[in-house]
């Protein structure tokens, strides 16, 4: 143990210039992610941004009493839990998919293409992206034009006036968005496999498939596992900006998640004690999410984070 | 090995996630930690400065160069200081330059983001309806006005009008913003000129070519959208939406027509619950009507700002409930394109079942903004001399209609702009805003009283609706805009979940398939209003209005 330890020590020693490239992102950490945490107990008071912290009243749980009665708060549960299962199944495997299709191309100039084209949608801004989403799901829009086109409708639908289509178009848009995006950690770790493994493999005689699924996919399944049990961490929080573009008073039934949720009935009205104390409520239960993600990916996979 | 390589991946992982979410971090983030700027030539006031004289603007003690910063709450406020000539010709003249900054998403947030950080602008420019001011009030963290004044310009108590430093006084007797657009009954009795924006807005040739149906009654309405969808679901070549209402379900579809309908505020004294009255209800029935005949669809409250400028700007819909100041810029354009014909005219729209003339809002004492001076500026003593001469009629006449001789001439004794500026004021105002920032550029003080006189004479496709929304306007009802409970108390969380599921129930009234769903649903949604609070709500509006008559009253 302590032969390790000094082990440990020195080679961080001998390591520091690299090392020290991790400062800032602790430091950046301790200071928008650690820092606010103190904040929480505003969660217990009436906390009036007018005065200093401390002097407002403690209230105990009378903003958490508040939002567990509100049958709204039930619904925005519902809907995140909802559009987050949505984007989980059929959402997680698409960039893999993609990593793994595009890793099979052969032609290095016309992969790079592809993945950079890929990942473009991802710097326009949801607001922009979201206006162009609205566009192509408005009457004369892309979506009617094509369904008309393929004599599957007969006259236009105002796709995002029905709150049953609101989930599936938060997923599709996501999809559209994103993929090429959340496929560049697959692709980084597919590039870092020892290219002596498919060289063996073929010299056994594996084809494709089989290199693919027996060498690839088996090497990267601890960042497969890594990344869900994150999204499953991640199921109670959503996409602001998306929802907020996308819904409308029509939707909101489907489309009010939690993050909306906090927004309308908190902040909105200035009530940062209510807001804080949803979101209070909410990185609990994430938490909870995150080990129960962790348990069950290292007792069926062998992966876990910790 | 395995282990090791899990490693690997966490640590590829987190290093990625956290450098997309830096990255995330400096995108969205950038605008609101930009620090304020602070001016960096200080100038305190020489001690031996002469007392202030109530009788000469204090501006002129002191024109040493100064830069203020100045928060206009509003994200699509699109100017800036220091271009255009109105502008240059001020700083010039007062020596205070100004720096503007405008929130990236809502004001509101934005302002309160500045306030715990201790950040805040010099003057601050904010909606009079926003949570935030009432905040900044409370908060201290904004001067009153008067103390200034008291202090380093007593001119500005001659300037800023007694009525509306007294219609914003607070219990402690200290009045800490001044309004725009600040409209007394008196003055709207006197001039005509109510600033009622409301109309009901119709395509002009194609309402003309339908034979001017009669559009105020439920059965000329629906049989206006039976002849429009029969004969004219595409005309002039372009698909026709039916309707419209501004600002969806809060106002479009519920104050808005509620006015039109000449719904009463109040009956005997006490605060009306406009929602229940039979005649709103049963033109919501006739909106079901039209939607379940299909004569309507549900684009107006679904759209997106976006969508809705686009078929406005290409007058595709039929009828709005729209106030015609926000077609200032569009109706002429629409009167210069290739269907000359094309623009909007404001017609009677819906009304109640005695058929009584709409009541529109008017100008209110409330104005539209209410600017500030806040307690982190260096020079508290410049920025109300700056603020007074603003408001006086100099400063009125310098940013609204510019330097004189270059933009404006002394005509038969009444200062009027040049014909070149009224040209691109209906031809391209873009350019006279930029360019020479007169007129409406620099609107955050301005005071209708005063500019109105030097106003051209509107275009008549513009004065049409004008006129028609002042002859309707209800000039004794400004004093009930606004009354609902806002910010963070008990009564404004019940109102703001009350309105808030009303957005969501109007739509499914007018979705609903039958005349008994409609009714259940509204009966529904009744009783939740009650189980969530709606009495102490009233109970809010009757004590504020109360409040404003005996202020009025003084």
């Amino acid at each position: 143990m302590f032969q390790q330890r000094t082990g440990l020590v020195k080679s961080l020693l001998r390591q520091w210039q690299l090392q020290s490239m991790v400062i800032p992102g602790i430091i950046w950490m301790f200071i928008f992610c650690y820092i606010p945490m103190l904040w929480l107990i505003i969660g217990f008071m009436d906390y009036s941004i007018a005065k200093p912290m401390l002097q407002s009243p403690f209230v105990g749980l009378k903003h958490f009493e508040e939002f567990i009665g509100d049958d709204r708060f039930w619904r925005s549960i519902r809907n995140t839990l909802g559009m987050s299962a949505i984007k989980l199944v059929f959402g997680f495997p698409i960039p893999i998919f993609f990593a793994l299709l595009l890793n099979e191309i052969r032609s290095i100039r016309f992969k790079r293409t592809v993945q950079t084209i890929s990942y473009l949608p991802h710097f326009i801004a949801w607001t922009i992206f979201g206006g162009i989403m609205l566009n192509w799901l408005g009457e004369g829009g892309v979506m009617n034009q094509l369904m008309m086109g393929l004599g599957i409708q007969e006259r236009e639908i105002l796709y995002n006036s029905d709150p049953k289509y609101f989930w599936w178009i938060t997923y599709f848009s996501d999809v559209l968005k994103e993929t090429g995006w959340s496929a560049i950690i697959y692709i980084a770790a597919i590039a870092g496999i020892d290219p002596a493994l498919y060289e063996a493999a073929e010299l056994d005689g594996a084809n494709r498939w089989q290199r693919m699924w027996h060498i690839t996919v088996q090497s990267i399944r601890p960042t497969i596992a890594i990344l869900f049990i994150l999204a499953v961490a991640g199921m109670l929080g959503s996409n602001f900006e998306q929802i907020f573009m996308l819904k409308n008073n029509m939707n909101m039934r489907m489309a009010e998640s939690l993050d909306l949720y906090i927004y309308n009935m908190g902040l909105v009205s200035g009530r940062h004690s209510f807001s804080t104390a949803v979101l209070f409520a909410r990185s609990i239960v994430a938490l909870g999410l995150l080990f129960l993600a962790n348990y069950m990916s290292k007792k069926l996979t062998g992966d876990s984070i910790f | 090995m395995k282990r090791n390589r899990m490693k690997q991946s966490i640590v590829m992982a987190l290093a990625l996630i956290m450098v997309l979410s830096l990255a995330a971090c400096t995108g969205s983030k950038n605008n609101e930690n930009q620090p304020t700027s602070q001016p960096s030539n200080s100038s305190q006031p020489p001690a031996g400065e002469a007392t202030p004289n109530p009788e000469v603007p204090a501006w002129q003690l002191d024109t040493s160069p100064v830069e203020l910063s100045w928060f206009v709450g509003a994200s699509w406020y699109p100017h800036s200081w220091g271009e255009s000539l109105a502008s240059k010709y001020v700083t010039e003249k007062t020596g205070v330059n100004i720096k503007l900054e405008v929130p990236s998403g809502e004001a509101n947030e934005h302002i309160t983001l500045m306030m715990t950080s201790g950040k805040l602008p010099d003057i601050i420019t904010m909606g009079s309806w926003e949570n935030a001011v009432k905040k900044l009030w409370e908060g201290d963290f904004v001067y009153a006005l008067n103390e200034l004044a008291d202090q380093y310009d007593p001119y500005f108590y001659k300037v800023a009008g007694d009525g509306t430093l007294k219609w914003y006084r607070q219990e402690n007797g200290n009045t800490y913003g001044i309004p725009n657009d600040s409209y007394s009954p008196n003055l709207m009795h006197e001039t005509g000129m109510t600033a009622a924006n409301q109309t009901f807005l119709v395509r002009k040739d194609l309402y003309e070519e339908m034979g001017t149906p009669n559009l105020s009654t439920p059965e000329g309405f629906l049989s206006a959208l039976q002849l429009l969808k029969d004969k004219y679901p595409e005309y002039k070549g372009q698909p026709i939406s039916p309707f419209f209402a501004q600002g969806n379900v809060p106002y479009g579809m519920t104050e808005y027509l509620q006015n039109l309908l000449a719904i009463p505020h109040e009956k005997d004294g006490k605060v009306y619950d406009r929602i229940t009255d039979p005649d709103y209800i049963a033109w919501l029935k006739t909106f079901r009507t039209a939607y379940e005949r299909g004569l309507i669809n549900v684009d107006f409250l679904v759209d997106s700002d976006t969508q809705v400028e686009e078929k406005t700007n290409n007058a595709r819909y039929f009828m709005m409930v729209r106030e015609w100041n926000g077609m200032a810029a569009v109706n002429p354009m629409l009167a210069a394109s290739a269907n000359p014909e094309s623009y909007y005219v404001a017609v009677d729209g819906p009304q109640n079942s005695r058929g009584d003339s709409a009541k529109l809002f008017p100008g209110n004492m409330d104005g539209w903004m209410v600017t500030m001076i806040s307690k982190n500026t260096k020079h508290p003593e410049r920025a109300i001399r700056f603020l007074s001469y603003l408001a006086s009629e100099e400063g009125q006449r310098d940013l609204f209609l510019g330097k004189e001789g270059e933009t404006w001439d002394m005509v038969d004794g009444k200062p009027t702009l040049k014909p070149e500026m009224v040209d691109l004021l209906s031809n391209d105002i873009e350019k006279l805003e930029k360019e020479y920032g007169v007129m409406d550029t620099y609107w955050m003080v301005r005071n209708p009283v005063i500019i109105n006189q030097w106003r051209p004479e509107k275009a008549p496709v513009l004065k049409q609706m004008e006129d028609f929304a002042n002859a309707q306007a209800d000039i004794d009802s400004g004093i009930y805009k606004g009354l609902d409970p806002l910010g963070d108390s008990d009564v404004a969380v019940a109102w703001a979940r009350i309105s808030q599921n009303w957005e969501e129930v109007m739509p499914e009234l007018i979705t609903a398939k039958d005349e008994a769903t409609f009714d259940k649903v509204f009966e529904s949604f009744l009783a939740r209003r009650d189980s969530y609070g709606f009495d102490k709500v009233l109970e809010f509006r009757q004590a504020e209005l109360d409040v404003r008559k005996a202020k009025m009253a003084e």
